[in-house]
C-alpha cells in the first residue's frame, strides 16, 4: 500500500520531532538543548499546518520559536550556563525518572494498542482560519477569552512582583 | 448569550474587579489599610450580589457556566474563606517589610479562579479556572522571595502545577477526541457509545492526577508539606481551604454529570487514593515537629477522608462532603489564624516549641488552637466530630467498607500527633513571648475577634448543626 | 410553665460555669451568691412549676420540652428533651428544695475553706447533673446524668485531698459504683436492641407487647438495671464505698450521700417499672436484696463510733427500706420514703455536720456528749431527725413512711412473712442506734470543749428541715386512720397502685406491732447506753458481745472478703500479666505507624526531581490499574 504525500510529510515530521525532543532532554549543552526545543516547536508548528489549523501553527512559531524560545537564549547564555557549572544530580534519582519514565511511556502504548480511533471527519476544513477564530472566540466563547485575559493579569502582576527590585533594604 | 444571562455572573465580575480596583489604589500610591478595607468591602460586595441574584438561580450560561445553589453553596465559602484570609493578610504583612500591595490584587485573581472552578461545566472554563488559579499562586507562594523557602516552594509548586496540567489537557483531549464535546452534558449525552473505550477510561485517568494534585492526595501529595511551609501563612491557608474547595467543587459537578462513580475503575482510583491518602497523610504527622507540615500532612489525610464521602456518589456524600468543606475550612482558618497572629517579623509560629506552654502565657489564643486542633481530630462537640460522622453515614449507606475501616483506624492514629501539639499547648517551660505589636490596634481586636467568632462557630456547628445542614440542602436543590 | 422547665437544671449549671471559669477572681460573697442563689432560683421555680402541675396537670401527664436536636441518622434520633411526669417532680422537688437549704448551709459551713469557689461549683455541677437524670426523657441522658452525679461524688468526696485516705476513699466510691454502671450500660444495650429505642415512655409502652411476662430476656435487663441501682445506691453487695464516702465535707454527705444521689437507684427501678413488674423473679431479687441490706446496714450502724459513719450505714439501711418496698410492688410507699428521708437524714447530717465543726473536728461519738444545754437548735432539730429515723408514731415523717412499707412487705403482692421479720428487725435496731446516738452525743458529760457556736446561716435551714421532717408524713397517713393519701395518688398517675393480698389480718395489728417494736428499741438504746443496770453493762463488755460488735463494726467485714475474693485474685493475675498481653496489639499499632513514618518520611526528601517522579508513579498506577480491570 503506497504512501500517500500527507503521510509521508506526518512521518518525517513526526521523526523529527522526537528526535529533536530527546536532544532537548539528552544533550549536556544547554544551548544544543534549546535549539532542539526550537526544531521541536517548528515540527509541531508542521503539524498543525497539516491539521488546517494555520492560525494556530502562526501564532505557535511567533510565540514559542520566535519570542519565548529567544529569551531561553539569552538567559542561558547571559548567565553563562553550561554543561561544567551544572550541579551533580544523584544518580538514583535519574535512574528512578528513567524508569518511571520508560514505564509510563509502556502503559499508555499497552493502554492505547487497543483503542480505535474513529477517523476525524472532513468538512470542518475552515475552522482553522483566522476570521472563522475571531467570530467564535468574540461571539460563543467571549466569556473564557475575557476569562483568559484575567489570567494573563494575574500572570504579569506576578511576574512583576517576583521579579521587581528590592524595595527599601538598607 | 445576552446580558440577562450575564446578571448570575455578577458576583464573579465584581470578584474581577476587586483586583482591577487594586490595580487603581496601588497605582494611586494609597495605603495599606485603604487597600484592606477597600478589599474587604469588595468582597462583602461580592456576598450581596450572590444575594441579590439568588432568585435567577439556578441559570445557565452556555457553554461554559452554570450558576446554581451547588455553585453558590461553594463559592459562599470560598468568599468566607477570602475575607477571613484578608484580614489575617494584613496583620500578617503589616509586620513585614515587604510591601504587600500587590499581594491583595493576586489573592481576589487566585480567588476568582476558585470562584470559576464552582460553576465551570466546561473544559475550557474548568481549566482557565484551574491555572488562573495556579499562576496567581506560584507569585503568592513566592511572595515574600527573600525567605528561605519561599522561592524554592514558588518554584516546586510551579513545575508541578503545570506537569499536572499537562496531563489534565492531554485527559481532557482523550475525551474530546471520544466523545465530541467538551461540555459536562455533552459528554454525559456521549457515555453509551464511549463509556467502554480505553481512551475515554484514560482520559478520565489522567484528569484524575490534575484534581489529585490540587487536592494533594497521595501519590501526588509531596509537594504539599514543602509548599505550606515556604508560603506565607495567609497563602497556606489560601491553598488548604480555597484552592481546594474549588477544586473540588468542580470535581463533584463532574463527577455528578457523568456519573462519574457508575465506572468500576473511576472507583477503584478514587478508593485506593482515599486509602492511601488517609494512611499516610496521618503517619507523616506523627512526628512531625512543624506545625504548618503538620497541617500539611493532616490536609492530606483530611481529603482522603472527604473522598470516602466522594465515593458514594449519593445524594447524603454530597451533603456529607458540603458539610464536611465548611467544616474543615472554619477549622483550618482559625488554626493558620493563630499562626498568623503569633508569628513575627523575623519567625514564623511554625515550630512546636514556640507552642510549649502558650496556654499559660495566651489563653485564649492557645484555647483556639486546641479547639480547631479537636476539630481536626473529630473530637465530638465540635464541627470537625460531625463532618467525620456524616462522611461515615454515607460511606454506610453505600456499603464502602474498606475505606470506612481504614478512616476510623487512621482517625485513631491520627489523634495521637493532634494531641501530641494540644499537650506542648500546655507544657511548662514557655520561651518569653516576644510580640511587638506594630499593627493598628484596631486590626489586632478584629483579628482576634474573628478567631473567637471561628472557633464559636467550630462549637456552633458541632452542637447545632441543624441550620447548617438546612442551608446545604437548600442550597443543593437549586439545581 | 413547660417553658421554663429548662431553667431549672441550666441555672446550676450557669453556676457550675461561672464558678470554675472565674471562681479564681470572685469575692467569697460573690460565689456564695452565685453558687446558693442558682440553686434557690431552680428551687423557687420548681415549686411554681410543681404549684401549677398539681393545680393543672398536664393531658399527657407530663410537662415536656425539646432542648436540642443534634442529629438524626437512620433513626437514631439524638435529642436531649426534658420530661417531668409526677414522680419525677417528687424528685426534682428533693433536689432543688433540699439542695437549697444544704447551699444555703455551706456557705457558711465552708466559709473558711480554701477552695471556696471549686466547692461550690461541683456542688452546682452535680445539682446540674442529678435533675438531668430525673428530668431526661430518654435512657441515655438518664446515663449521662448518672455518670454526671458520679463524677461530682468522687470529686467531692475527695473535695479535701490533702488529707491522706480521701482520695482513696473518692476512688473506692468511684470504682465501686461503677460496677453496678457497667451493669446498668449493658442493659440498656440489651434494652435497645430488644424494643430499638431508649425513649422512656416508648420503652414501657413495647416492654409489655414485646415481652411476655417472666422471660428471660426481660429478667435479665431488670436485674442488670438493678445491679446499677445496687451500686448508685448502696445497696448489698455493693454497699462498701458510702461509710468510706464520708470523707467528704458534711453538706456532700447530707446532699448526695442521703438525700439525692444515693436514691437514684430508687428512682432508676420506679423508672422502668414495667420492666420490673414484667419480671416477678427481678423484683423478688430487689425485695430480698433490699431488706437483707437494711438489716446488715442496720447492725453496723448499731456499733459504729464516727458519727458519720453511723449516718451512712443507717442512710444504707434506709434505702433498703425503699429497695423492699419496691421490690414487694409497692411503688409509692418506696418513693413516699424517699421522700421522708431525703428531709431527716439531710437534717441529721447538717446538723453532725454542726457539731463536728464545732467540736474542732471531732468525729467520735465517745469524745461528744453534753451539748444538750451548749447547743439547744442543733440538739432539738438533731432529736427531731433521730426521731424521725426511729419512726416515732404519728409526730414524725419516717413513721408515716415507714409504717406502709412494713405493712406492706407482709401485704403486698410480693411481700412475704421473712421479708417483714428482716424489716421488723431494721426497724427495732434503727429506733435503738438513733436513740444511742443522741443519748451519747447530747446527753452525759461534756468531753470536749465547744468552739464558736454556727450561725444563723446554718441554724435555719436545720430548723426548716425539722420541720419537715415532721410535717412531710402528713400528707400521707395510713389508710385506716385518716383517709390522707395525697402523695400516693399523685405518684399513682406514673407508677402502678398497690396490690394487696387477701386474707390478711387487719392493718393495725401490722401498726401495733411496728409502734411497739419501734418504743421497745428506743428503750433499749436508752437503758444500754444511759440506763446504770449493772447486768446490760457487763453483758456489753462479755468477750461474745465484743467479737460481734467488732464484726458489725467492720461492716461484717465485707471489705476483707473483697479484698479476699477479688483484689487479691486480681493483683495475682496482674502480677503474671505483667506485661499485658492485650497491650501488645496497640504497642503493635503505634511501632508499626512509627516504623511507618519513618518509611514515608524519606519520600519527603524536598528534591522536586522525586517530586515528579512521584507524579509519575501515580499516572503509572492509575493507567495500570486500567489495564488490569
Amino acid at each position: 500500500m503506497g504512501m500517500s504525500l500527507q503521510q509521508i510529510v506526518f512521518g518525517v515530521l513526526s521523526i523529527i520531532s522526537i528526535i529533536s525532543a530527546l536532544g532537548v532532554i539528552l544533550s549536556k549543552n544547554p544551548v544544543t538543548s534549546v535549539l532542539c526545543l526550537i526544531v521541536t516547536f517548528f515540527t509541531i508548528a508542521g503539524h498543525y499546518i497539516m491539521l488546517n489549523a494555520q492560525f494556530l501553527a502562526v501564532v505557535h512559531i511567533i510565540v514559542y520559536a520566535g519570542a519565548i524560545m529567544v529569551l531561553f537564549l539569552f538567559v542561558i547564555m547571559l548567565m553563562n550556563l553550561n554543561a561544567e557549572i551544572e550541579p551533580q544530580k544523584r544518580s538514583w534519582l535519574k535512574y528512578a525518572g528513567a524508569i518511571s519514565g520508560g514505564a509510563l511511556l509502556l502503559v499508555l502504548l499497552a493502554a492505547l494498542r487497543e483503542a480505535s480511533v474513529s477517523s476525524l471527519q472532513p468538512g470542518a476544513v475552515e475552522i482553522g482560519l483566522i476570521s472563522n477564530l475571531g467570530k467564535t472566540l468574540f461571539s460563543t466563547y467571549v466569556l473564557p477569552f475575557e476569562v483568559s485575559s484575567i489570567l494573563f493579569l494575574s500572570a504579569m502582576v506576578g511576574a512583576v512582583v517576583i521579579g521587581k527590585k528590592e524595595g527599601h533594604e538598607s | 448569550m445576552n446580558e440577562l444571562q450575564l446578571i448570575p455572573l455578577l458576583p464573579f465580575i465584581i470578584l474581577a474587579m476587586a483586583s482591577v480596583v487594586t490595580i487603581l489604589l496601588i497605582a494611586f500610591r494609597l495605603s495599606h489599610t485603604v487597600i484592606q478595607v477597600t478589599g474587604f468591602l469588595m468582597m462583602c460586595l461580592v456576598v450581596f450580589a450572590t444575594w441579590y441574584v439568588r432568585d435567577t438561580l439556578p441559570e445557565e450560561v452556555p457553554p461554559l457556566f452554570i450558576v446554581d445553589g451547588q455553585a453558590a453553596l461553594f463559592t459562599g465559602v470560598i468568599i468566607f474563606c477570602v475575607l477571613v484570609i484578608g484580614l489575617f493578610s494584613y496583620i500578617y504583612f503589616e509586620e513585614r517589610e515587604e510591601n504587600p500591595k500587590e499581594y491583595y490584587i493576586l489573592l481576589f485573581l487566585a480567588t476568582l479562579g476558585a470562584a470559576i472552578l464552582t460553576i465551570s461545566q466546561h473544559f475550557i472554563s474548568l481549566f482557565i479556572g484551574l491555572e488562573l488559579l495556579s499562576v496567581s499562586l506560584y507569585a503568592l507562594i513566592a511572595y515574600l522571595r527573600n525567605r528561605n523557602n519561599a522561592v524554592e516552594a514558588g518554584m516546586k509548586y510551579l513545575v508541578l502545577a503545570a506537569l499536572s496540567s499537562a496531563f489534565l489537557l492531554f485527559g481532557m483531549a482523550l475525551i474530546y477526541m471520544e466523545a465530541g464535546s467538551m461540555k459536562f452534558s455533552g459528554i454525559a449525552e456521549k457515555l453509551p457509545q464511549v463509556s467502554s473505550s480505553p481512551l475515554f477510561l484514560m482520559g478520565l485517568g489522567t484528569i484524575v492526577v490534575a484534581i489529585g494534585f490540587k487536592l494533594a492526595l497521595v501519590p501526588f501529595h509531596l509537594w504539599a508539606a514543602d509548599v505550606y511551609q515556604g508560603s506565607p501563612t495567609p497563602v497556606t491557608a489560601f491553598i488548604a481551604t480555597i484552592s481546594k474547595i474549588g477544586t473540588f467543587a468542580v470535581l463533584l459537578r463532574f463527577a455528578q454529570t457523568i456519573h462519574l462513580q457508575q465506572y468500576p475503575l473511576i472507583i477503584a482510583i478514587f478508593s485506593v487514593i482515599a486509602i492511601s491518602s488517609m494512611i499516610v497523610g496521618n503517619i507523616l504527622a506523627l512526628r512531625q515537629q512543624n506545625l504548618k507540615r503538620l497541617l500539611a500532612y493532616s490536609s492530606i489525610a483530611h481529603f482522603g477522608y472527604l473522598l470516602v464521602a466522594f465515593l458514594p456518589g449519593n445524594e447524603a456524600g454530597t451533603e456529607a462532603a458540603a458539610f464536611y468543606l465548611i467544616a474543615y475550612s472554619i477549622t483550618l482558618l482559625s488554626a493558620f489564624g493563630v499562626i498568623t497572629l503569633l508569628s513575627s517579623r523575623e519567625h514564623e509560629a511554625e515550630t512546636l516549641d514556640i507552642y510549649t506552654g502558650l496556654i499559660w502565657r495566651r489563653p485564649v489564643v492557645a484555647t483556639i488552637l486546641a479547639i480547631s486542633l479537636f476539630s481536626l481530630a473529630g473530637i465530638p462537640l465540635t464541627a470537625g466530630f460531625l463532618a467525620k460522622f456524616f462522611v461515615l453515614s454515607a460511606g454506610v449507606q453505600q456499603a464502602v467498607w474498606l475505606p470506612l475501616a481504614v478512616l476510623i483506624l487512621t482517625s485513631v492514629i491520627g489523634l495521637y500527633y493532634y494531641l501530641r501539639v494540644i499537650n506542648t499547648l500546655f507544657g511548662t517551660s514557655g520561651t518569653a513571648d516576644v510580640m511587638q505589636k506594630t499593627v493598628h490596634p484596631f486590626f489586632h481586636v478584629s483579628t482576634y475577634i474573628t478567631l473567637v467568632v471561628l472557633a464559636g462557630m467550630l462549637f456552633w456547628i458541632g452542637v447545632f448543626p441543624g441550620l447548617v445542614l438546612q442551608g446545604i440542602r437548600l442550597f443543593l436543590l437549586l439545581h | 410553665m413547660q417553658q421554663y422547665l429548662y431553667l431549672i437544671p441550666a441555672l446550676p449549671l450557669a453556676g457550675f460555669l461561672v464558678l470554675s471559669l472565674a471562681g479564681r477572681y470572685l469575692s467569697r460573697n460573690f460565689i456564695a451568691g452565685i453558687g446558693a442563689g442558682s440553686i434557690c432560683i431552680s428551687a423557687l421555680i420548681t415549686i411554681l412549676l410543681s404549684a401549677r402541675f398539681l393545680q393543672s396537670p398536664p393531658e399527657t401527664g407530663a410537662y415536656t420540652q425539646v432542648l436540642w436536636h443534634w442529629f438524626s441518622v437512620e433513626g437514631l434520633v439524638s435529642n436531649i428533651s426534658l420530661r417531668v411526669d409526677s414522680l419525677s417532680l417528687v424528685f426534682i422537688c428533693i433536689i432543688t428544695f433540699i439542695g437549697a437549704l444544704i447551699h444555703i448551709y455551706s456557705i457558711a459551713f465552708m466559709r473558711e475553706d480554701r477552695d471556696y469557689a471549686r466547692f461550690f461549683a461541683s456542688m452546682n455541677l452535680f445539682v446540674c447533673a442529678m435533675l438531668m437524670l430525673v428530668m431526661a426523657d430518654n435512657l441515655v441522658l438518664l446515663y449521662l446524668g448518672w455518670e454526671g452525679v458520679g463524677l461530682c461524688s468522687y470529686l467531692l468526696i475527695g473535695f479535701w485531698y490533702e488529707t491522706p485516705g480521701n482520695y482513696r476513699a473518692a476512688n473506692k466510691a468511684f470504682v465501686i459504683t461503677r460496677i453496678g454502671d457497667t451493669a446498668m450500660i449493658i442493659g440498656l444495650f440489651l434494652l435497645f436492641k430488644e424494643l430499638g429505642t431508649l425513649y422512656i415512655p416508648d420503652v414501657l409502652a413495647r416492654a409489655t407487647q414485646h415481652f411476655s411476662s417472666g422471660a428471660d430476656g426481660v429478667t435479665l435487663i431488670a436485674i442488670l438495671l438493678l445491679c446499677g441501682g445496687m451500686g448508685k445506691s448502696a445497696q448489698l453487695p455493693l454497699q462498701t464505698w458510702l461509710p468510706d464516702a464520708m470523707a467528704g465535707p458534711s453538706p456532700v454527705s447530707a446532699l448526695i450521700h442521703a438525700a439525692t444521689m444515693v436514691t437514684a437507684g430508687v428512682y432508676l427501678i420506679a423508672r422502668m417499672h414495667t420492666i420490673f413488674e414484667l419480671s416477678p423473679v427481678a423484683m423478688q431479687i430487689t425485695a430480698i436484696v433490699g431488706a437483707v441490706t437494711l438489716f446488715v446496714a442496720g447492725c453496723s450502724a448499731m456499733v459504729q463510733t464516727d458519727i458519720k459513719r453511723i449516718l451512712a450505714y443507717s442512710t444504707i439501711s434506709q434505702i433498703g427500706y425503699m429497695f423492699l418496698a419496691l421490690g414487694v410492688g409497692a411503688w409509692s410507699a418506696g418513693i413516699f420514703h424517699f421522700f421522708t428521708h431525703a428531709f431527716f437524714k439531710a437534717l441529721l447530717f447538717l446538723a453532725a455536720g454542726a457539731v463536728i465543726e464545732t467540736l474542732h473536728h471531732e468525729h467520735n461519738i465517745f469524745k461528744m456528749g453534753g451539748l444538750r444545754k451548749t447547743m439547744p437548735v442543733i440538739f432539738w432539730t438533731f432529736t427531731i431527725g433521730a426521731a424521725a429515723l426511729a419512726a416515732l408514731p404519728l409526730v414524725t415523717a419516717g413513721f408515716f413512711s415507714k409504717d406502709q412499707i412494713l405493712w406492706y412487705a407482709w401485704s403486698a403482692g410480693g411481700g412475704h412473712p421473712v421479708l417483714w421479720a428482716l424489716a421488723l428487725a431494721g426497724a427495732f435496731i434503727t429506733a435503738l442506734y438513733s436513740t444511742r446516738l443522741i443519748l451519747v452525743v447530747f446527753w452525759g458529760e461534756m468531753k470536749t470543749t465547744p468552739g464558736h457556736l454556727p450561725s444563723r446561716v446554718m441554724t435555719v435551714p436545720l430548723v426548716i428541715l425539722a420541720f419537715f421532717s415532721v410535717a412531710a408524713g402528713w400528707i400521707e397517713w395510713p389508710h385506716n386512720i385518716l383517709h390522707v393519701d395525697l402523695f400516693s395518688e399523685e405518684v399513682q398517675h406514673v407508677l402502678p397502685a398497690t396490690v394487696l393480698k387477701e386474707g390478711l389480718p387487719a392493718e393495725i395489728v401490722f401498726q401495733l406491732i411496728a409502734v411497739v417494736v419501734s418504743l421497745i428499741g428506743i428503750y433499749s438504746g436508752y437503758s444500754l447506753y444511759y440506763g446504770q443496770s449493772p447486768l446490760l453493762q457487763q453483758w456489753k463488755q462479755s468477750p461474745t458481745v465484743m467479737s460481734v460488735r467488732d464484726f458489725f463494726f467492720s461492716g461484717w467485714r465485707f471489705d476483707q472478703l473483697y479484698d479476699a475474693l477479688i483484689v487479691r485474685p486480681f493483683l495475682f493475675i496482674t502480677r503474671i500479666n505483667k506485661s499485658d498481653i492485650s497491650d501488645k496489639l496497640y504497642t503493635a499499632i503505634a511501632n508499626v505507624s512509627m516504623l511507618l513514618n519513618r518509611q514515608f518520611s524519606v519520600t519527603q526528601n524536598g528534591s522536586l526531581r522525586w517530586y515528579v517522579t512521584g507524579v509519575l508513579i501515580g499516572i503509572l498506577f492509575i493507567i495500570t490499574l486500567q489495564l488490569l480491570l
